[in-house]
């Protein structure tokens, strides 16, 4: 009898390992598949991992072309600016002149009025002086030479206002900049995670990595006066109360 | 009474343009410094600026942390502080405001809201 149950158990281990034959066989070529499809894939992660590798090492080179590009746009708005404050003190010192031949027209003036009291109304000598006052007279052609170097010294004025674009650009590039670094930290992780070697940098030139708090990634140059304007509604909440009220 | 100003910003340019607009407006007296420590350097060595113009954006010392340590001395607490600089969004304005700037200016800024700020401050100091 127990030779019987020995024998039953026999057979179902047997059908055991004959379905996990049957099995195995239906599963070799999967498994066969999968290792030819990690065959494919080593040297495509080697490409991957190269290709990032690459990129990653290109960053600094790009880097440093931002803040070669941010020097160059310092120093051009330093020359313009040298030669508008040239230009403005020339042209101010052509304003003082010109103020100084108005005095002068001013006092001619006074003269011709003491000198036709002199030669007296009857006198036919008046006619020339009329003559010679108006012939004399740049009064009105110094005025308008005076309102048009004004004009042109506000203008050159304005140039250098304009010129603030330099330095909100410059906190664009620095944004730029800092973005840029943040990928290639990642970049440079995802490498190591792949190949568990550090990203090798081809160009080893210094990388200026702008600190967050010299720029402001938002800074725009427009002529929209609503961030003025909301800055001078909260100025007039001048309470610590409305403040702390702001804060909640 | 004679001012001197003291104009704050890491940008060479934003000085120039800044203190050129302060003798446009007839003030000739002014020092400048490239960020906050060295400002607050200056204000140790010289006692008779009295007005601060800063950028807010600086290297080793922000124009915010400028603010703050200005009000914290007792010598300084007093000094009018304009801030010039690009943060325009609200929260940025209540900050400066909490940390006692007495007035605000976003950039680009033009000479005639310079000028109405320098007047507000003076005003109110």
């Amino acid at each position: 009898m127990k030779h019987s149950e020995n024998l039953v158990q026999l057979f179902d281990r047997l059908n055991e390992l004959k379905y996990l034959f049957h099995y195995g066989q239906k599963i070799i070529p999967i498994i066969q598949s999968l290792i030819d499809f990690m065959k494919d894939t080593v040297p495509m992660l080697e490409n991957i991992n190269t290709s990032i590798s690459d990129s990653a090492s290109k960053i600094p080179k790009a880097q440093n072309q931002i803040h070669d590009v941010t020097s160059a746009t310092e120093l051009a708005t330093i020359e313009i600016m040298d030669i508008v404050d040239v230009i403005s003190n020339d042209i101010s010192k052509i304003e003082d002149d010109i103020k100084t031949m108005i005095n002068k027209e001013e006092k001619k003036k006074e003269l011709f009025t003491k000198l036709r009291i002199l030669i007296g109304e009857k006198s036919n000598g008046i006619e020339i002086v009329d003559e010679l006052e108006k012939e004399s007279n740049a009064f009105n052609s110094l005025n308008q030479i005076l309102s048009v170097i004004q004009k042109t010294k506000s203008d050159a004025y304005n140039i250098t206002i304009a010129l603030q674009v330099q330095d909100i650009t410059t906190q664009q590039l620095a944004a730029v900049n800092h973005l840029i670094t943040s990928v290639q930290q990642r970049l440079s992780n995802l490498v190591v995670e792949l190949d568990e070697s550090d990203i090798e940098v081809k160009e080893q030139k210094k990388i200026i990595i702008p600190d967050e708090e010299t720029f402001n990634a938002e800074a725009k140059y427009d002529k929209d006066e609503s961030r003025q304007k909301l800055a001078d509604e909260l100025l007039n909440k001048t309470s610590q109360d409305e403040i702390d009220k702001l804060f909640r | 009474m004679d001012l001197k100003f003291l104009v704050v910003d890491d940008s060479v340019t934003m000085r120039r343009i800044v203190s050129n607009s302060l003798k446009n407006l007839g003030y000739e007296n002014f020092v400048e410094a490239g960020d906050g420590k060295e400002a607050l350097t200056v204000l140790a060595s010289d006692s008779t600026i009295n007005f601060v113009i800063t950028d807010w954006n600086m290297p080793v010392m922000t124009g915010l942390e400028l603010i703050k340590a200005i009000r914290s001395d007792a010598a300084l607490s007093k000094l009018p502080v304009l801030m010039v600089t690009t943060r325009g969004v609200k929260d940025d304005i209540i900050e400066a405001l909490n940390a006692k700037v007495n007035n605000y200016i976003v950039k680009p800024f033009t000479p005639q809201v310079l000028k109405e700020k320098i007047e507000q401050c003076l005003v109110s100091a």
